[in-house]
């Protein structure tokens, strides 16, 4: 017989909404706790520049139904901040003094937008892009907004600016780094992205940081650290996101994350970790890493869950990848872009009068970093040979080929079998043999 | 055992003549109906695809509807699920936003991007409103098969045995 636990979950994002649904799949009777900091039913925020773009209306935001944790069998508590973890004594305090015991923890905070630290950044009008509350306050700002400057040429950045140039609005990035998406992209791809943008009316400044937002109550203007100004009536920082670790530091291993084993267990018994708020082991940069995207988050969540419920079952590991699609321009990249040491190999292919960009990093004889612009779809197969360190050496030849595609794959299949893990790749290439 | 019926593919069949990409382009067309078909905007999309896997070996392929679905696990809108009984794996176009996570972590690179009409992904479906999908209909050396795991593995093992007594 189960014991009947009680299992608590910090945060109702993916990582918790998948961590409650693989508890259920398993236990189906123990009292499950979901708080969460933020008001509303379980959303998606990676949708949430899509909503500030216009393109879909705010119902686009809820990605589980109405009645979702009476569904479930969970007791939410929506709007209630966790203030103190005694791990002891199992217990979890929340904002209104409430003590709630629990038997198992999930700590799926996530993460926060960071700010910057410059004069007039509490001014009306400066925002980061996070939750639902950062969206409609932009969104209701922008009738009498004329120019929005976009600090910060990352993921959220560009996808900031995208949205609201979508609107109509004029946007302005201003990008310390020599080259937008610079954690994502190598520089020649980001190069092809901004010439992109910029044809298609985004305004980017690249070397350049913002020292000071001007302006009495709201946004007026940015200076610039090279002293000229830019009108603006709206400041969007995009400067990355942090862990929120307050309520549990100096109470479970941290680093720039919550450390997790390979069941993404803390260490301390009992208390889990998943999604932006943990650091677990990457795969394709050997070594702890935080990969703050949703596949992850929920990946991790669900073996997290697992763990919870008993189901012994091992993480693969995380790893870092990214899709973007600006003005019908697709680019996507995974695991090390701009790798530094001999040990690693470039294989590049460019087309730029079809604005195509193949680039595939080799560590020996396999593959652990991509970058894709416009021929993306072999994007996940060249994914799944790295992270399951397939030796590649029979195909490298053709790997980067325009005509690349998983026909290719199939002779490594029968090769190299047992790496192989999935039941449809050995569907694909079961009749292989007899030819 | 998962005992839901897919479409198998036996690579010793396949003469790569695109029968089967066509087939499935015309019955996810409006008109269903080849000639009509070819005059439709947005033109219609195949969701299988002809692949060679080295010289004169070729197969058709389309999305596997994995057990663990990467898909799933990717998808920021919750848009793509498994149905428990049919083991389909579906997409709601309805809640599709075109981040292309899915197509970023596909292992078969068989989801596209349909870019002519507002940005959705497409793939296989099993053709809901056939009882065999069109595809294996219509392929004319038998190569596609639509049965379940156990019943195209034990297949291509009797046939094995059968050369081998030869």
């Amino acid at each position: 017989m189960r014991k009947n636990n009680v299992y608590v979950i910090i945060g109702n994002s993916a990582s918790g909404l998948a961590a409650i649904e693989s508890i259920r799949r398993i236990d189906k009777s123990s009292k499950i706790i979901n708080i969460s900091k933020e008001p509303h039913q379980p959303y998606s925020r990676c949708l949430l520049s899509y909503y500030l773009a216009g393109q879909y209306d705010r119902d686009i935001l809820w990605i589980r139904p109405d009645d979702y944790y009476s569904k479930f069998g969970v007791e939410p508590l929506l709007n209630k901040a966790v203030t103190g973890i005694d791990i002891k004594a199992g217990i979890v305090e929340i904002s209104n003094k409430k003590k709630i015991a629990f038997d198992k923890l999930l700590i799926a905070t996530g993460a926060s937008a960071k700010s910057i630290d410059i004069p007039g950044a509490d001014k009306k009008g400066v925002f980061v892009l996070r939750t639902l509350e950062d969206a409609d306050g932009i969104l209701k700002m922008l009738p009498n907004v004329k120019r929005v400057c976009i600090l910060g040429g990352g993921l959220i950045g560009m996808r900031a600016a995208y949205a609201l140039k979508k609107r109509g609005t004029a946007v302005h990035v201003i990008v310390k780094s020599d080259h937008i998406f610079s954690q994502m992209l190598d520089s020649e791809a980001a190069d092809i992205m901004r010439r992109h943008l910029e044809a298609n009316g985004i305004d980017i400044s690249t070397g350049l940081e913002a020292k000071e937002i001007t302006g009495k109550g709201s946004v007026k203007g940015i200076v610039l650290d090279d002293g000229n100004q830019l009108d603006c009536e709206l400041v969007i920082i995009g400067k990355g996101v942090s862990a929120n670790l307050d309520i549990v530091k100096s109470k479970v291993k941290t680093n720039a994350g919550i450390l997790v084993d390979e069941h993404l267990e803390t260490d301390k018994k009992g208390i889990y970790a998943a999604g932006d708020v943990a650091q677990a082991y990457d795969i394709l940069e050997e070594r702890t890493n935080m990969n703050q995207i949703w596949p992850i988050a929920i990946r991790q969540g669900k073996i997290a869950g697992l763990n919870m419920a008993g189901e012994d079952t091992k993480y693969d590991g995380s790893y870092g990848m990214n899709s973007l699609d600006f003005f019908d321009l697709a680019v996507m990249s995974f695991g090390l872009v701009k790798p530094k040491g001999d040990e690693f190999e470039e294989l590049i292919a460019i087309d730029t009068n079809r604005v195509l960009y193949r680039k595939i990093v080799l560590k020996g004889n396999r593959i652990v970093g991509g970058v894709l612009i416009n021929d993306v779809e072999r994007h996940g197969i060249l994914l799944n040979l790295a992270l399951q360190k397939i030796d590649i050496s029979d195909i490298k030849d053709i790997l980067i080929d325009e005509y690349f595609d998983f026909g290719k794959v199939i002779p490594l299949i029968k090769r190299q079998s047992r790496k192989f893990i999935r039941p449809e790749y050995r569907d694909t290439a079961e009749a292989y043999q007899n030819v | 055992m998962n005992q839901s019926k897919k479409i198998f593919c036996d690579i010793t069949k396949c003469i790569a003549c695109r029968t089967c990409e066509l087939a499935c382009a015309v019955e996810h067309s409006t008109t269903k109906d080849l000639f009509l078909a070819m005059l439709e905007r947005p033109r219609p999309r195949k969701r299988t695809f002809v692949h060679f896997v080295e010289r004169n070996v070729s197969h058709s392929i389309a999305c596997q509807h994995c057990e663990d679905a990467p898909c799933i696990e990717a998808c920021m809108s919750s848009c793509i699920s498994k149905d428990e009984k049919t083991g389909k794996v579906d997409i709601d176009r309805s809640r599709c936003v075109a981040c292309w996570m899915c197509v970023m972590s596909c292992p078969f690179g068989i989801i596209s991007r349909e870019i002519d009409d507002k940005n959705k992904a497409v793939k296989c479906d099993l053709c809901p409103d056939r009882e065999c999908p069109a595809c294996v209909d219509a392929c004319p050396t038998k190569t596609l098969s639509y049965e379940t795991r156990d019943e195209f593995l034990k297949r291509i093992k009797e046939k094995e045995t059968v050369y081998a007594k030869k």
